[in-house]
């Protein structure tokens, strides 16, 4: 629906250009990467190159992880937390457990469906919005993680992870952007093809009129929310091969803004109904070039925060300005 | 059983009563509980807490939320502790500008969201990130250690059990009583989030008023990092950063609704009373102090599931 929107409202202005989804953010991408190569030739190096690959991996599952659930018209402020829960998960199954990783990681994937659908069962149980419930899951999850694992990193696990984290496709390119685009291709014909995924969007857009459809409402945001678990186990499974140890500040409040910043800036719409799996993935990777550039540049992460907030803030005033105008023109 | 259905439906009076509860159960398991210093401890830390909720309150009461009240309290600590350790600002100044910094974030919050109607959680979501990026870009997260003796002895200050850092808010809390009670203002604000539509039609302007708890929601967050300055003895960059789950736990198991409309401000006291004698009680214990986080998550999801439970068996008998 946005993608629509958006092609709508930029052939309207510039005609001349072929149709191009999310134009305005490609060339946003282009000129930052231009400005930051400029200013600093090691930024599109294939050792840099292939640090931002990775990282862009985990910003655009942990956007997707969002995603799912503003689809429905909800949204999942325990993203980080249940991250982090299946990274100790998969560590303490390796070291403790002494699982091989093709059993670990599987096992990662059912607990974060499972900690997503229990924020699923809260919320359509107990009839109170998402944010309140998944703010205290996030903390009970962060919390239990803590208590159980006593906050003790994990990093005698099997030599399998380390030649996961250092394996290369043509040499730069990490086999975890690799699952990202896969993950991104599955989601995007899911919503435009699957049965469940036309559900998730009428739910999102109307939930009575879903309801008088014949939708099962309730067990569509169940399903979305464990979809939503699913997604932040795979990209805290990212960072946990990444770093080569299973560690409890892997995720958390960390992932918070991206989560948001992808979706938002890629033109989900908060109020669901409609998804935008380029758009959030375009978004992530803005998150991963400014973080990059900035410290190319040698600015320091400390500044980093505040430019993702101006940038959020940019982009959604800029999109909401584009929306009157388009109001203006009927 | 009227009175006991009355009891039953005040919800302040229902945590009072778990607190006074808790507080025997406390006393009889643990024979240091009662002593003055650890009385004076709890209450301690209570204050800030309470201030933040007060914050969130606000902004909930317009049927808004602020998620920048923690980034907005850093902000405005180190940059107070700037004040005084750089530039060398005397202390009232400082404070008074400091207040004025929470205000005006606080405003910015309130402007943003109604200028562009774009939801208040994304704006203060982004507004966040800017408070605390600012905060660690002009820090490097390195606190401010050389704050005025006068106000890290106020900190420390108490007679008995009562600590000096419960004086800003007996003004605070009976003043905002009086404000969401009696002034007109306070009831417009409350009449916005009850039913915006009938709000507007009587002629009162939500932007306005949603501006006004902004600014409102930011002057209290501004006290709290002063608080917690004074308490703490310096300015660190990291105040703040674990007021968020809090700022709404007070409020949400203080009986004030998520939806607008109404505030509790002897609910949110008493919770807070609550929350204080949990982590209290966990020290006492000496039980592994990361349960607190789950405890708290566990608190708030118990109380939207019994208000839950409540409101169904209460509208049935009625």
């Amino acid at each position: 629906m946005t993608e629509v929107e958006a092609e709508g409202r930029s052939s309207r202005r510039l005609a001349f250009l072929p149709r191009i989804p999310h134009l305005g953010l490609i060339v946003v991408l282009l000129a930052l990467t231009a400005i930051f190569t400029a200013r600093s030739p090691g930024f599109v190096s294939a050792f840099n190159l292939n640090a931002m690959g990775r990282s862009l991996a985990v910003d655009i599952v942990v956007g997707f992880s969002q995603m799912v659930v503003l689809a429905i018209g909800g949204m999942n402020l325990s993203v980080g937390a249940i991250g982090v829960c299946t990274v100790m998960f998969a560590g303490y199954a390796m070291q403790i457990f002494g699982l091989p990783v093709w059993v670990a990681f599987p096992l990662a994937i059912v607990l974060g469906a499972a900690l997503g659908a229990v924020n699923g069962i809260a919320i359509v149980r107990s009839g109170v919005n998402a944010f309140i419930v998944t703010l205290a899951t996030a903390s009970i999850y962060f919390g239990a993680m803590l208590v159980i694992t006593k906050a003790q990193p994990y990093n005698a696990l099997p030599r399998e992870v380390g030649l996961l984290g250092q394996l290369r496709i043509f040499g730069f390119i990490s086999p975890a952007l690799v699952v990202a685009i896969v993950t991104g291709a599955a989601l995007a014909i899911f919503y435009r093809y699957a049965v469940g995924g036309r559900e998730a969007l009428a739910v999102g857009a109307n939930p009575r009129a879903a309801d008088m459809s014949g939708i099962r409402v309730n067990r569509v945001v169940v399903q979305a929310h464990a979809l939503s678990g699913v997604l932040a186990a795979i990209a805290g499974l990212m960072v946990l091969v990444r770093a080569g140890a299973a560690m409890p500040a892997a995720a958390g409040d960390d992932w918070l803004l991206p989560s948001f910043l992808g979706p938002v800036i890629g033109g989900v719409a908060l109020a669901g109904g409609a998804v935008s799996v380029l758009g959030t993935a375009l978004g992530a990777a803005l998150v991963t070039i400014i973080r990059s550039g900035l410290l190319v540049l040698d600015i320091g992460s400390f500044w980093l925060q505040l430019f993702l907030g101006l940038f959020l803030l940019a982009a959604v005033i800029l999109q909401r300005s584009g929306d009157l105008r388009r109001w203006r023109l009927r | 059983m009227k009175t006991a259905r009355r009891l039953f439906a005040s919800e302040w009076m229902g945590l009072a009563l778990i607190a006074l509860l808790g507080a025997i159960a406390l006393s009889a398991l643990n024979g240091s509980f009662l002593t003055e210093f650890n009385v004076y401890v709890l209450l301690r830390s209570g204050c800030v807490t309470l201030l933040v909720a007060f914050a969130q309150m606000t902004v909930l009461a317009t049927g808004q939320m602020n998620l920048s009240v923690g980034a907005l309290g850093g902000l405005v600590a180190v940059l107070f502790g700037g004040m005084i350790e750089v530039l060398g600002i005397p202390l009232p100044v400082a404070l008074v500008v400091a207040l004025a910094i929470g205000a005006a974030g606080g405003w910015i919050n309130g402007v943003l969201t109604t200028r562009t109607g774009i939801s208040g959680f994304v704006i203060t979501l982004a507004t966040a990130s800017i408070f605390t990026g600012i905060n660690y870009g002009l820090t490097r997260a390195v606190p401010f250690y050389r704050m005025p003796p006068e106000l890290v002895a106020f900190g420390d200050t108490h007679w008995g059990f009562v600590p000096a850092l419960m004086l800003p808010l007996l003004v605070v809390a009976p003043l905002l009583a009086l404000f969401f009670h009696r002034v007109p203002t306070g009831r417009r604000l409350l009449a916005i989030g009850g039913n915006p539509v009938a709000a507007a039609l009587s002629g009162i302007s939500a932007d306005r008023m949603i501006v006004i708890a902004h600014v409102l929601s930011g002057t209290l967050v501004g006290t709290a990092a002063l608080l917690s300055v004074a308490q703490l003895g310096s300015a660190q960059p990291l105040i703040g950063s674990d007021w968020l789950l809090l700022s709404f736990a007070a409020p949400i198991v203080g009986g004030t609704a998520l939806t607008g409309g109404s505030v509790s401000i002897l609910g949110a006291t008493f919770a807070v009373l609550v929350i204080a004698l949990i982590q209290n009680g966990m020290v006492l214990a000496k039980v592994d102090p990361y349960w607190v986080q789950f405890l708290l998550g566990a608190l708030i999801l118990l109380t939207v599931g019994l208000n839950r439970w409540r409101a169904v068996r209460l509208g049935g008998g009625a």
